[in-house]
């Protein structure tokens, strides 16, 4: 698994700094199982775009300007990262990114292929949530050189998440416990080529994690018995998969020609707003041979993406504005319908 | 067909959302009172986040003042002064009912408040306005001229400081009053999104013993403001105003209003105070069983943070 092969596939318009935290953690996850990665490839992963967890910088730079840019921020991330609580059983897989900056990568990138082994694409590369928008299914489809199995994470963008529990007081219901998790993924689906149970039974190298895996993670903002903890953690996945965040089933990849492949990502309606994660991995013989990351963005657009901006930020404009809109509609409505 | 709500973020049925607004309208025209006390519990009902239903209804609320207040004051049925000494309790009310709100919805409570401070004030409401209902049919049918009694009673209200003279409503009472009768429905316009006016109406007939003729008007003019302040607050501090789904509630009220009237003109007045009781109560019982119903799931979410 360490010959991890790096698929350049990613098309990002210029490097993005904004992403540094992102790539620098999952560094920190793998370095702390393993020895750190010949200098090139840490160069490479520094300067390179973010996979995602970051915010997008939408400015073009120059590439020399940019890798700079990434640099500084990183070392910066990287000041604020090692104040942070190292957490096992989180480690993330290390990203696999390429894009037109990738001219800047030194030849001497451990075995680069020359045909990377998996192509990934998306039907769409943001998910846009219109004024129409009732949730949406992408497709994910892409080609790997034979023999393998597939097996597709998405993710999104993590938070902190409060769980609250009703219990019966006096006879009514109320909210009387609650308990916040850190670290949440907005979203969670798994798709894959073959039952995921057997192609994780023989260990992905302990990157492609299962929900229940990736909820071990999650840290509980404040202590309770492991049992309390589980009954909300319980609770947490309950929710989710009642806005069908975290979907109960797993998804299918469907493998055509034996090189082929494709699968459906299906997104709610109540969709959380963000960067997510979309990633594909090549599995031979229960090992990881290859790996593709994409972020995916998730986002209002046009009017809507306007009024929520206006909302967040400049909410005394947007009161006036709103009670500007009710008298309006209010005078002319109640003078219009007098006269019918 | 389905519209894309950018502060609920979710999406609805346009109809739906409409017809609850041309309900809310209906009452309006009906009763002379907003409709904002069916329509956030059905907001609610549907799946709107109360937190946004409460604030967005106030934005209709608005809306609904405004039209009715444009008939009452070219009627001269305002009375400005009394109006204003109301307004002023209200916006004091209403700033601090936001902030309650805002802490509420910290602590996590804010629907649980929603839901027990609606049971309880519509059934007592409701209660209140079936009984003076009742009574009056009844005794109508008993002896229909019935004795012309005094223009209101002398109780505490009228030995309370500050009095001021009230000319259109024909009282000379404590400024007292009507401030903390304000202040009371400036809360309940904030943290339920109504404009109180299903409140305010009986305790200016029978608390301020105003007369009936500008009962309504009066009403009108304080909740308009006291309706644009709770929107305007709940906007600035939580951003919970959803222009979109108060755009659907606002058209459908427009529609609602003059059909109510016309409906609210063809019927006796008792008849009307009686039917509107049973729909306070209706109401209050359906979310009173909400509240003693073991849920579907005990777990729920809370705002979700994204941490920096």
């Amino acid at each position: 698994m360490r010959e991890l092969r790096v698929a350049l596939i990613l098309k990002l318009p210029s490097p993005a700094c904004g992403g540094g935290v992102g790539v620098l953690r999952r560094r920190r996850g793998r370095d702390a199982r393993s020895p750190p990665p010949s200098p090139s490839v840490a160069d490479y992963r520094a300067t390179s775009p973010a996979s995602g967890g970051g915010r997008r910088n939408k400015k073009g730079m120059s590439a020399g300007v940019g890798a700079i840019a990434a640099l500084l921020l990183c070392l910066v991330a990287a000041a604020a990262a090692a104040q942070r609580v190292e957490r096992p059983g989180q480690s993330l897989p290390a990203p696999s990114l390429g894009g037109p900056a990738d001219s800047s990568v030194p030849p001497s990138v451990p075995s680069a292929p020359t045909v990377p082994e998996l192509i990934v694409d998306l039907s769409q590369a943001r998910v846009s949530i219109t004024s129409a928008f009732q949730g949406e299914s992408l497709l994910l489809f892409g080609m790997f050189d034979p023999p393998g199995e597939i097996v597709v994470v998405v993710q999104g963008p993590p938070a902190r998440e409060t769980v609250m529990r009703k219990e019966r007081f006096l006879g009514l219901w109320l909210n009387t416990g609650r308990q916040a998790f850190d670290d949440v993924p907005a979203y969670y689906f798994i798709a894959a080529s073959a039952p995921l149970q057997r192609l994780l039974a023989r260990g992905a190298g302990g990157e492609i994690l299962s929900l229940e895996d990736r909820l071990s993670s999650i840290r509980p903002v404040r202590w309770r018995s492991t049992e309390e903890l589980a009954k909300f953690r319980g609770g947490l996945v309950e929710v989710k998969r009642r806005e069908d965040l975290y979907p109960a089933a797993f998804g299918q990849v469907t493998v055509q020609a034996g090189r082929l492949f494709r699968a459906e990502l299906p997104f709610p309606s109540r969709l959380p707003e963000g960067v997510y994660d979309v990633r594909a991995y090549l599995l031979r013989e229960g090992r990881i041979v290859a790996a593709v990351s994409r972020p995916l963005p998730v986002g209002k657009v046009g009017f809507n993406a306007q009024l929520a901006g206006w909302s967040r930020q400049a909410g005394t404009l947007y009161g006036l504005g709103a009670i500007v809109m009710a008298l309006t509609l209010g005078w002319l409505g109640g003078a219009v319908m007098r006269r019918l | 067909m389905e519209i894309y709500l950018p502060i609920a973020e979710q999406s609805m049925n346009v109809f739906v959302l409409f017809a609850l607004g041309g309900a809310a309208g209906l009452l309006a025209g009906m009763f002379g009172v907003g409709g904002g006390f069916l329509a956030t519990p059905l907001l609610i009902f549907v799946g709107i986040p109360p937190t946004v239903a409460v604030a967005s209804q106030a934005n209709q609320v608005v809306a609904n003042s405004i039209s009715s207040l444009q008939v009452q004051w070219r009627r001269g049925n305002v009375d400005l002064r009394m109006g204003l000494v109301l307004l002023f309790g209200g916006m004091l009310g209403s700033s601090a009912g936001v902030w309650l709100f805002t802490y509420l919805k910290r602590i996590g409570q804010i629907d649980f408040v929603i839901a027990v401070m609606y049971v309880v004030m519509l059934s007592s409401i409701g209660l209140l306005m079936l009984i003076e209902s009742l009574l009056t049919y009844f005794r109508r049918r008993r002896n229909p001229t019935g004795p012309r009694g005094k223009l209101h009673t002398h109780y505490l209200v009228h030995r309370l400081p500050w009095k001021m003279r009230f000319y259109k409503s024909k009282l000379y009472i404590s400024a007292f009053l009507p401030i903390a009768l304000g202040f009371v429905i400036g809360i309940l316009s904030a943290i339920l999104g109504v404009g109180g006016g299903f409140v305010l109406v009986p305790a200016m007939i029978y608390l301020l013993g105003m007369p009936t003729t500008v009962v309504i008007g009066t009403s009108n003019f304080q909740i308009l403001f006291v309706a644009a302040n709770v929107t305007f607050l709940q906007a600035a501090t939580n951003g919970t105003v959803d222009v979109v789904l108060a755009l659907l509630l606002i058209l459908g009220g427009v529609v609602g209003a003059p059909i109510g009237s016309r409906i609210a003109a063809k019927l006796p007045g008792v008849v009307l105070r009686g039917l509107m009781a049973v729909l306070v109560l209706a109401v209050a019982i359906q979310l009173l069983f909400e509240l003693l119903r073991t849920p579907v799931s005990p777990f729920s979410l809370g705002v979700r943070e994204v941490l920096p």
